[in-house]
């Protein structure tokens, strides 16, 4: 939870918990209990938004059947799961994945003694599984170079924490193996990361996603078809180790602007996704 | 512009979050001998609602003024064309607020397949992929395409043909030709409706490696001239990098890269859907 989150919940959970605390204010009879269930079912509605606002947004747009026309001949499904197109009565909707698909770079399976390995065969079985594949895609690599100073730092600053939180763990003597090995394994991993560092390769900032289009002769029809390509990248890809997730809601609405215009700085590209850790 | 965005955002959040606020301390200290428990239920539920819209609007601060300025189930964010190609027809330009944004696709010609490389080439294929990703300080987006093969020219001549050996047909018989003439003009016939329906059942599909970076100005030259640059320098990474020459894509063959009915040639894939739906009906 990055601190804008923090700031946002914790200022706007602050109005039912003023409304816990002056409970009394609202009469007698059965007006205060009503009132301290709408507050908790708000503080709940908070922490949802917070952390999964991807399904409470499609959600509510869903119920109240609201669709959005991002620009002109496009629109938005009230799931917020496809933009879709009308060209002379045929229907394209398009639809995206999440995918991180360069394991042996981004993820922790790095410190992995195999990564050469991974990286051969993980071209192999990206042939294979576009191979499989007999409808159109794209699959989009956004990235940028980051300031190799500014990540050695970071990375330095959280390997000295771990390095602190471990010594302080095996010095009480209260931890369990387990938890010594986790600690033990992410400072490898930061390790590993300043290794490649100081091996002279640039750390990357970097989206990865699928994009495809399906058509029909009706919305619903080119929805389906939509579904199921999307179903079929997901399996096609399962090979490649990496989760294949379906982009629903705001991040939606990010990647179907891409098309036509990118982020031009680092930090305009970091503020549209979540980081991942 | 992720500035402004943030300011647009925070005046938002703050705009709600103190009408929120407001609404619930007046709740709060209005006595029941005044308002009625039930309005002061349902002030409170609207302080609420608005308490969520406030913390809502740390994403959604784009769709949260529509949706209550129009009041309806299709909100119209924008009535605009998305973009438009540049003059110097090598960009498209998109405005946000006050400035323009340009950005340039860039044709990778890269036909190497896995199957044709040793270990050793494939790992460093691999890296050079790796190395590529890097090189830029700036976001450059690579894409990997798989797009249906455009036939409509194709078939389009194909239907002439099949049209014009149907009249080479119904004249023969109007003249009453003989009837070796008659099955040399129908073998031609069968043959033209034979290719078509092989062409068209199926649709092929084709790969196309490009990039594309953006860059901004506050007026469209200026823009397009900043996406010109980055275009430049990601063009000579990826000419070191894999010893290719990548090229700037131009005028409609842009729209390859942007539009779904480009990806997905119309009277190729209108052929398929009618063919289908054929099939289903039988």
């Amino acid at each position: 939870m990055d601190e804008e989150a923090i700031i946002f919940s914790v200022f706007t959970a602050m109005i039912p918990v003023i409304v816990i605390a002056n409970m009394s204010s609202f009469g007698g009879g059965l007006y205060p209990y009503l009132a301290l269930i709408f507050a908790v079912l708000t503080i709940g509605l908070i922490l949802m938004i917070t952390f999964a606002d991807f399904v409470v947004f499609p959600l509510a747009t869903s119920i109240l059947g609201i669709t959005f026309q991002p620009f002109k001949d496009y629109k938005i499904t009230k799931k917020q799961d496809a933009v879709i197109k009308s060209v002379r009565g045929i229907y394209y909707a398009t639809g995206f994945i999440t995918a991180n698909l360069f394991a042996f770079e981004f993820k922790e399976e790095q410190v992995e003694e195999n990564v050469e390995e991974r990286e051969v065969t993980s071209l192999q079985n990206w042939e294979k599984a576009v191979m499989s594949l007999d409808f159109p895609f794209k699959f989009h690599v956004l990235s940028a170079g980051l300031d190799v100073q500014n990540v050695r730092d970071e990375l330095e600053g959280k390997r000295s924490y771990q390095e602190f939180n471990l010594s302080k763990a095996l010095q009480s003597g209260s931890a369990n193996d387990v938890i010594i090995t986790d600690m033990q394994r992410k400072i490898s991993i930061i390790q590993a990361k300043l290794d490649r560092i100081a091996q002279g390769e640039r750390p990357i900032g970097a989206v990865m996603y699928f994009e495809t289009t399906a058509v029909g002769i009706s919305e619903k029809a080119a929805l389906d078809a939509l579904s199921e390509q999307i179903r079929r990248i997901q399996v096609a890809f399962t090979g490649m180790d990496v989760q294949l997730l379906r982009v629903v809601g705001r991040e939606l609405y990010t990647l179907y602007k891409f098309n036509f215009m990118l982020p031009t700085e680092v930090v305009e590209m970091e503020s549209n996704f979540d980081k991942e850790q | 512009m992720v500035w402004l965005v943030e300011q647009k955002k925070l005046f938002l959040f703050l705009g709600l979050f103190g009408a929120s606020l407001f609404i619930v301390v007046i709740d709060i200290s209005i006595s029941t001998a005044i308002l009625s428990p039930i309005l002061k239920f349902i002030i409170l539920l609207i302080a609420f609602f608005v308490d969520t819209l406030a913390i809502s609007s740390r994403f959604y601060s784009y769709l949260i003024l529509p949706i209550f300025k129009q009041m309806k189930r299709n909100v119209v964010l924008s009535k605009e064309d998305p973009y438009w190609i540049a003059s110097s027809s090598d960009s498209i330009l998109h405005k946000e607020g006050e400035e323009y944004i340009a950005t340039v696709y860039i044709k990778i010609p890269l036909y190497r397949s896995e199957t044709e490389m040793a270990p050793e080439e494939a790992l460093e294929f691999a890296h050079q992929t790796s190395r590529l990703l890097g090189q830029s300080r700036t976001p450059i987006r690579f894409t990997h395409e798989m797009r249906i093969m455009d036939k409509d020219a194709y078939l389009d001549t194909i239907k002439n043909m099949i049209s014009e050996v149907e009249n080479e047909e119904s004249q023969l018989m109007a003249q009453n030709a003989s009837a070796a003439e008659l099955s040399k003009v129908r073998g031609k016939l069968s043959m033209w409706r034979g290719i078509f329906d092989n062409m068209s059942k199926s649709s092929s599909l084709e790969l196309l490696i490009y990039s594309s970076v953006s860059g901004k100005g506050s007026q469209e030259f200026e823009a397009v001239g900043v996406a010109q640059q980055r275009a430049r320098e990601a063009i000579s990474a990826v000419s070191s990098i894999f010893g290719i020459t990548p090229s700037i894509v131009t005028g409609d063959e842009l729209l390859k890269f942007v539009e779904p009915e480009y990806m997905i040639p119309y009277s190729t894939i209108s052929e398929q859907i009618t063919k289908n739906i054929r099939e289903e009906v039988v």
